[in-house]
């Protein structure tokens, strides 16, 4: 039984002449869904040539319509062969198409482009700005530190009602997030520890297991997360879209330190509304654990009360507030930092937020195991 | 003569606009527009920053719905209920934005094969073909794999046009199409605006304010009023720069300082 014709082979053919070879073209190509691709024509023309020397003829006679998509396959057949060496020549074809292949440019050899660099040399200079950029940011921080007394006396270059904004933005706006989750960790510690502590009969130590690990750990990072996700994220997509937009450089135009306009106050900010959050969500932690101790073991709120002050020091508060702070500046100096160095196009603004979040977490993470090792060397 | 009356039938061909409101809540862009853009001609709608150029043109290409009044393209209405008939006739459009709007995390090859792997069948290499013809045709051949960063503005104009041109629409819309490029550059786009009307047989229809460019490749145009927020002068821009009706026209297209008027003089 015969094949039925594929709808490509209805398109064109190859035709011998007696001039040499004929690429025919045919029916209706603005109507296929499919089309022969400029390579496969190349093959079958280049394979049926006899004579080196004769041109290819491109024969348009039999085309039904004259749809820019033949333009596009003549182009690359033309392009194509030309860069062989091989002759072309256009028959019949249709007025538009032929305007079209005249219109199309081929490339040029690009002038003033450098060869390729040897590997060793690109991996050179790419080890040299990863040394850059360690440099940077150590200069971002040697700048916070000297930056900062200038704000606390009102001389930095930064505006009243902006910092008043980000104070907002960073502490009150953020409060609802912080409440949500904070009170769910406490409860879920909470349940974890009352189902352990009851099989031994120790239900009344829940305070303890709760109060430690909320003070000295979970307050501090789940608070940090949270911040790293809502504010570092959208500080340095702020911080991008001004650098795409040259807003940064308008800055340095009129003489404004963008550290000190920009940096500084969403740095001093975020590391004064870190630690009252930490001891809202350590508050909101316990309380957590309080009401799942009430309502799984039947300890009242007094009791609890009672034991956690017996059994969470003061200590663990301090460790988990100056964590806090130490997540604080992390956060806003990897936001302000990589929302600066964004390159300018709109997918930069996204892959800033991205690794800001990204970035912050593993700091995070990292600070707080330095932490660990730290207060177990010094037994607090 | 663009202008059209809206006792007229609608033409069979190219593109009416009848009675249109253009409005953003209680404020009225312009109102009462009614014109027709001949099938391959360059229709310019201008007029000073702020007269509604750019909200006319997103109008008619179906990204805001007017308050009032019809856009037809080749007798099909632009607002019709039938979803899958306005999807088609959105595919007969091509649109060059005036920031160009390539999107950045693509090079400039996926930018402009991305229409043809959405709403075509064509295989992969089949549009690595219609890519390199359409870069091609705008003068970028070669080029498929940069990113839009790395082109000039000039450059990232001509990849605009590309992409949209992959579709072979039967229309293109341009919104300042020379905005922020040099006199030279500013003078090739306009031949290859006209080349590409002559070739694909495009109806364009482009905003712009650029004189220069307005009298090099206008066949027919319209004059937006700030003050009236209405249509007050159809025609080719070369009579209308001598003989407008209102001087506030002929000032425009003469870069003159326009006088107070209050209607014709």
């Amino acid at each position: 039984m015969p094949q039925p014709a594929s709808p490509i082979s209805t398109l064109y053919r190859i035709e011998a002449r007696p001039d040499g070879v004929a690429l025919v073209l045919a029916g209706d190509w603005g109507a296929s869904a499919q089309l022969p691709t400029t390579q496969r024509i190349v093959a079958e023309v280049l394979g049926a040539r006899t004579h080196d020397a004769a041109p290819v003829v491109i024969d348009g006679t039999e085309l039904a319509s004259a749809h820019p998509r033949v333009a596009a396959v003549v182009y690359g057949v033309n392009e194509q062969l030309r860069m062989r060496s091989v002759e072309v020549r256009y028959e019949d074809l249709p007025d538009s198409v032929h305007a079209l292949v005249t219109l199309a440019r081929p490339a040029q050899p690009e002038e003033g482009r450098r060869d390729r660099a040897h590997w060793l040399n690109r991996l050179g200079k790419r080890g040299g700005r990863r040394v850059a950029s360690v440099a940077d940011t150590a200069e971002l921080i040697g700048n916070a530190f000297a930056a900062t007394p200038k704000l606390a006396v009102g001389k930095a270059q930064a505006r009243w009602v902006d910092f008043m904004a980000l104070i907002r933005e960073t502490g009150a706006a953020s409060l609802p997030v912080v409440t949500v989750v904070n009170l769910l960790i406490g409860a879920v510690l909470g349940f974890v520890g009352a189902v352990q502590l009851a099989t031994f009969g120790a239900g009344l130590y829940l305070a303890d297991l709760v109060g430690i690990a909320v003070a000295r750990e979970m307050a501090a990072i789940m608070t940090a997360f949270i911040m790293a996700g809502r504010i570092g994220a959208t500080f340095a997509a702020h911080l991008a879209t001004m650098e795409a937009n040259e807003e940064i450089d308008a800055l340095r135009m009129i003489g404004v330190s963008p550290f000190e306009f920009l940096v500084l106050p969403r740095l001093t900010a975020l590391t004064l509304m870190m630690p009252l959050l930490f001891l809202y969500a350590a508050a909101l932690g316990i309380g957590g654990g309080m009401i799942v101790a009430d309502v799984v073991l039947n300890t009242s709120p007094a009791s609890f009360l009672g034991r956690l002050q017996d059994a969470v020091a003061m200590r663990h508060f301090v460790i988990g507030f100056i964590k806090a702070v130490c997540f604080g500046v992390l956060i806003a100096l990897a936001s302000c930092y990589l929302g600066m160095r964004a390159g300018r196009n709109a997918a930069e603004v996204g892959r800033a937020a991205t690794r800001t979040v990204v970035v912050s977490i593993i700091g995070i993470i990292v600070i707080d195991a330095i932490f660990a090792l730290c207060t177990n060397a010094l037994g607090v | 003569m663009a202008e059209l009356d809206s006792t007229q039938p609608v033409p069979e061909r190219g593109v009416a606009v009848r009675d249109l409101t253009l409005a953003y809540g209680d404020t009225v862009v312009q109102q009462d527009l009614s014109f027709h853009v001949q099938p391959a001609s360059i229709f310019v709608i201008m007029g000073v920053s702020g007269c509604g150029k750019s909200t006319l043109l997103r109008h008619m290409i179906d990204l805001e719905q007017a308050e009032q009044g019809d856009v037809v393209f080749d007798g099909h209405r632009l607002w019709t209920d039938d979803s899958a008939e306005r999807a088609a006739l959105q595919r007969r459009i091509g649109v060059l934005f005036q920031s160009t709007a390539l999107w950045s995390s693509m090079s400039v090859g996926e930018n402009v094969g991305l229409p043809l792997q959405l709403h075509t069948r064509l295989s992969a290499a089949e549009i690595r073909d219609q890519v390199a013809f359409k870069l091609a045709l705008v003068g970028l051949a070669g080029q498929e794999s940069r990113m839009p960063s790395e082109l000039s503005g000039g450059m990232q104009k001509r990849a605009g046009l590309a992409r949209a041109i992959a579709l072979d629409p039967d229309y293109l819309f341009l919104d300042e199409p020379s905005a922020g490029l040099d006199p030279i550059t500013s003078q090739r786009l306009d031949s290859l605006i006209m080349n590409l009307r002559d070739a694909l047989q495009l109806s364009v229809i482009a905003v712009t304010h650029e004189l220069p460019s307005i009298f090099t490749i206008a066949d027919d145009s319209i004059y937006l009023d700030n003050e009236s927020r209405r249509a007050i002068a159809h025609g080719d821009p070369r009579t209308l720069a001598e003989h407008a009706e209102h001087a506030r026209v002929r000032a425009f297209l003469n870069r003159q300082p326009i006088v107070a008027d209050d209607g014709p003089s």
